[in-house]
């Protein structure tokens, strides 16, 4: 994995503004011969534009995860239900829509009217990304199987040859993490320890295909600390919660034996949706788990007003030796454009308590489908140049 | 004015969320449906009654009525703030009433102020702000809603006493309920008033004296009953982006100047001590990348003559501008009223955020001289949930703040 040696590094957490004729051919379900070209050509449009914005670790903007309107904050984990087999839409619990999954959330019952409200102020909820919704219901009924061989390889192809066409070397590719998957309700497997062993052994299938074409596996797993939020903030258990998340890092260490460590980094964030967030977990309170899982690279959300604090979690937690951070430095959480001086000083405080070399700067979370696309490209070119003011600063 | 003597004291920009009683009865009044004053003047100081309460039970130490006096007719609302005034002034035509041939004076300044669209962000930005879909362009805020404001075609002058009478003593009668010791009152300043379309006076100069000499009496009722008088200004920053092309710095300052000298005649005689000065950047979901820097225009801010400063500090785009005060000295006896919670997102801060950010300014301005505040008003900006969450953000984080800095 490159690391910030001379200069601070610059990358993202993956998703990006799909260009709207992508979005079309998502949408009007387009043939093969339609779509794959179009993909092919996107992917590459899309990697030359990270390099030139000044990205130094480079994706395919998760282009090869539909998405089916340019409002999406769900399709860096609805494209996995195309690609496992196991699961089938139940007509009652589609009807409670996210109310199934956040049953145990303190916020939403406090903010309920905000929940309610169609479009705050500002910045909509963003409930109702049609990704998502395309998830209500959908229940593991039978045994979790990977089918996406064929999906996972045309992306690795697709991004393998924007790579080569822009001598872009060492790109990285997000997958979702058993955890996330575990959102969806379980009727098949015996036990909730049964179905996540099922999910990693179903998503190591495309961990191993992304490491094996060379590039830097990242695994998407805002459930690691979304969850409780969801399920267990309502009873405060943060006991209860940690057992639970002390599992899924087994899960996913499970998931990626055999896989080298320092072609793995793990991205948490605490939900990309415009709410209060106010229930999110701190991350003190987690961190000791996140170390556990067997990863080079950490992406933290650290670019917003409820995490921008959490740098000094890393004055009394030792960021391990050979690891690499890579906080979030620019969020999707508002239209304001971040300042480049403003990046920098966050570069800097990271710096100063990890290491510089330590370090990569990156996003909160995905922007595409969160942002205006003028607004995500725009905040990139913050990124990097938030990036260059702090190589100045801190290698002078 | 109280000052932080022995911790850090809250506040904040003036807007809150309006209940949706007296919203309906603004609509109504707006639409024409409702002409029974008595039963506004109760809602409204019923309402004011309340929130002045909660801000108490907040932990909010220097309260407002949340400018409730300035109707909002919808929940989004981006331009109450100013849009009051005309109702308080005579001098002003409604815009439909006269032919368009005699709108858009050219203006003797050579700097012109030009419309929304034309803003240089704006254009940057086109495609984000002309989208449905994105939350720039939202649902009744101002950047969307295409009402024309009136034009001057006669002397201005301040025909507002009764409403403003009316608001003092909401205010006053809810803060001796609550047992509030100090309150402030919102008053626009001359600057961000006389941005509309004149045709009466001849030069642009006399029209934003003749706002000033007209609001003063706004502005002089409200110091004169004991509350402290802010000053909304965001044109001063703001100006700035409504210039297209950019301007040269100095040209636009001494544009600026101007107004900061009308503003100031207005205060004439007031004292300082009562008076604070709010600017912001203009407070619509925007990339806001052409906002002036704050060390370009800071002297102009400490030129007018208040006691204290509100500066939108906590978002993205100004939250690094704390420094600046490294290098320009708070004049002694001054105040400085950050924004560290903002309408700018609708995450709500974390209490260790907003502490953090009070103590950068502490740190160089001194504790005693800080006064924590909210960028810009919260109200018909952020669903109320969230507005009333930042509120208790911004005294949990003063109070965690305080704990450092005592």
């Amino acid at each position: 994995m490159k690391r910030s040696v001379d200069r601070i590094l610059t990358t993202h957490v993956g998703s990006l503004p799909r260009p709207e004729d992508l979005v079309e051919l998502y949408r009007d379900n387009a043939p093969d011969e339609k779509l794959l070209p179009r993909l092919r050509s996107a992917v590459s449009d899309v990697a030359r534009r990270q390099r030139n914005a000044g990205i130094d670790v480079v994706n395919d903007g998760e282009f090869g995860k539909a998405m089916r309107r340019s409002v999406d904050f769900g399709a860096w984990w609805s494209y996995v239900y195309d690609r496992l087999a196991g699961f089938e839409v139940r007509e009652e619990t589609a009807k409670k829509g996210r109310a199934a999954w956040t049953f145990g959330s303190k916020e939403r019952r406090e903010f309920a009217e905000f929940y309610a409200a169609e479009a705050s102020a500002g910045q909509s909820a963003g409930q109702g990304g049609t990704s998502t919704a395309r998830l209500y219901g959908l229940t593991c009924v039978a045994p979790v199987t990977y089918t996406g061989q064929a999906a996972i390889r045309r992306d690795i192809e697709n991004l393998a040859a924007a790579a080569r066409a822009n001598g872009i070397d060492e790109p990285f590719m997000t997958a979702v993490s058993p955890a996330t998957l575990q959102i969806l309700p379980n009727e098949h497997y015996k036990s909730s320890e049964d179905y996540t062993w099922a999910l990693a052994e179903a998503i190591a299938v495309e961990y191993k295909a992304i490491v094996d074409a060379g590039f830097i596996l990242q695994i998407d797993d805002p459930a690691l600390v979304d969850i409780y939020d969801w399920w267990y903030s309502i009873n405060d258990d943060l006991a209860g919660y940690r057992k639970w998340a002390a599992f899924q890092v087994e899960a996913v260490n499970h998931a990626l034996r055999g896989i080298p460590e320092d072609r793995v980094r793990f991205h948490i964030c605490w939900g990309s949706w415009h709410g209060p967030h106010n229930g999110d977990v701190p991350l003190k309170d987690v961190v000791d788990l996140l170390l556990k899982v067997k990863a080079q690279g950490y992406s933290v959300e650290a670019g917003n007003v409820r995490h921008e604090h959490e740098w000094k979690v890393w004055k009394d937690t030792k960021l391990p030796d050979g690891k690499v951070l890579i906080p979030g430095v620019v969020s999707h959480a508002t239209n304001v454009l971040e300042h480049p001086e403003l990046v920098a000083d966050r570069i800097i405080r990271f710096a100063q308590v990890v290491g510089r070399e330590n370090v990569i700067a990156s996003t909160d979370c995905g922007l595409g489908g969160r942002v205006h696309p003028q607004i995500a490209w725009s905040k990139l070119a913050a990124l990097s140049e938030g990036a260059r003011l702090a190589s100045r600063q801190l290698w002078q | 004015m109280r000052s932080s003597r022995d911790r850090i004291l809250t506040t904040h920009a003036g807007s809150l969320s309006r209940p949706a009683d007296l919203i309906a009865i603004s609509r109504a009044r707006a639409a024409g449906e409702s002409k029974d004053d008595a039963a506004y003047a109760r809602c409204l100081a019923d309402a004011v009654g309340d929130v002045v309460r909660r801000q108490g039970e907040l932990g909010i130490d220097i309260v407002d009525d949340g400018e409730f006096g300035k109707p909002m007719a919808s929940n989004y609302d981006y331009g109450a703030w100013w849009n009051y005034a005309f109702a308080r002034m005579a001098g002003f035509s409604a815009a439909e009433s006269l032919p368009e041939a005699a709108h858009k004076k050219s203006s003797v300044a050579e700097l012109a102020l030009t419309s929304f669209a034309n803003r240089r962000d704006w254009q940057k930005f086109g495609e984000f702000y002309q989208d449905p879909e994105s939350s720039g362009s939202l649902a009744g805020s101002a950047a969307r809603r295409r009402t024309r404001r009136p034009v001057c075609t006669s002397a201005i002058t301040y025909t507002g006493h009764a409403a403003l009478a009316a608001d003092i003593a909401n205010l006053k009668a809810a803060m001796a309920t609550a047992g509030i010791e100090e309150g402030f009152m919102c008053s626009v300043g001359p600057g961000s008033f006389a941005r509309g379309e004149d045709l009466h006076y001849k030069t642009e100069e006399e029209f934003v004296f003749a706002s000033s000499e007209a609001m003063r009496d706004e502005y002089k009722a409200i110091v004169d009953a004991g509350l402290v008088l802010q000053i909304d200004d965001p044109s001063l920053p703001d100006n700035w982006d409504m210039i297209n092309p950019e301007p040269p710095l100095a040209e636009f300052k001494k544009f600026e100047r101007v107004r900061i000298e009308a503003l100031n005649h207005a205060l004439r005689g007031l004292p300082e001590d009562r008076i604070r000065y709010h600017i912001c950047w203009g407070s619509w979901h925007g990339p806001h990348t052409t906002d002036i820097p704050l060390q370009d225009i800071v002297d102009l801010v400490l030129a007018v003559n208040a006691g204290a400063y509100s500066v939108e500090a906590g978002n993205v785009r100004h939250e690094h501008e704390w420094r600046v005060w490294q290098d320009v000295k708070l004049p002694d006896g001054k105040v400085l009223i950050p924004g560290v919670v903002s309408h700018a997102t609708n995450i709500v801060e974390h209490p260790q955020v907003v502490a953090d950010r009070i103590v950068r300014y502490a740190q160089v301005v001194g504790r005693e001289n800080v006064i924590a505040g909210t960028d810009c008003g919260l109200g018909g900006r952020i669903h109320p949930q969230i507005a009333w969450a930042k509120l208790a953000a911004l005294a949990e984080g003063a109070r965690l703040a305080t704990r450092e800095l005592w």
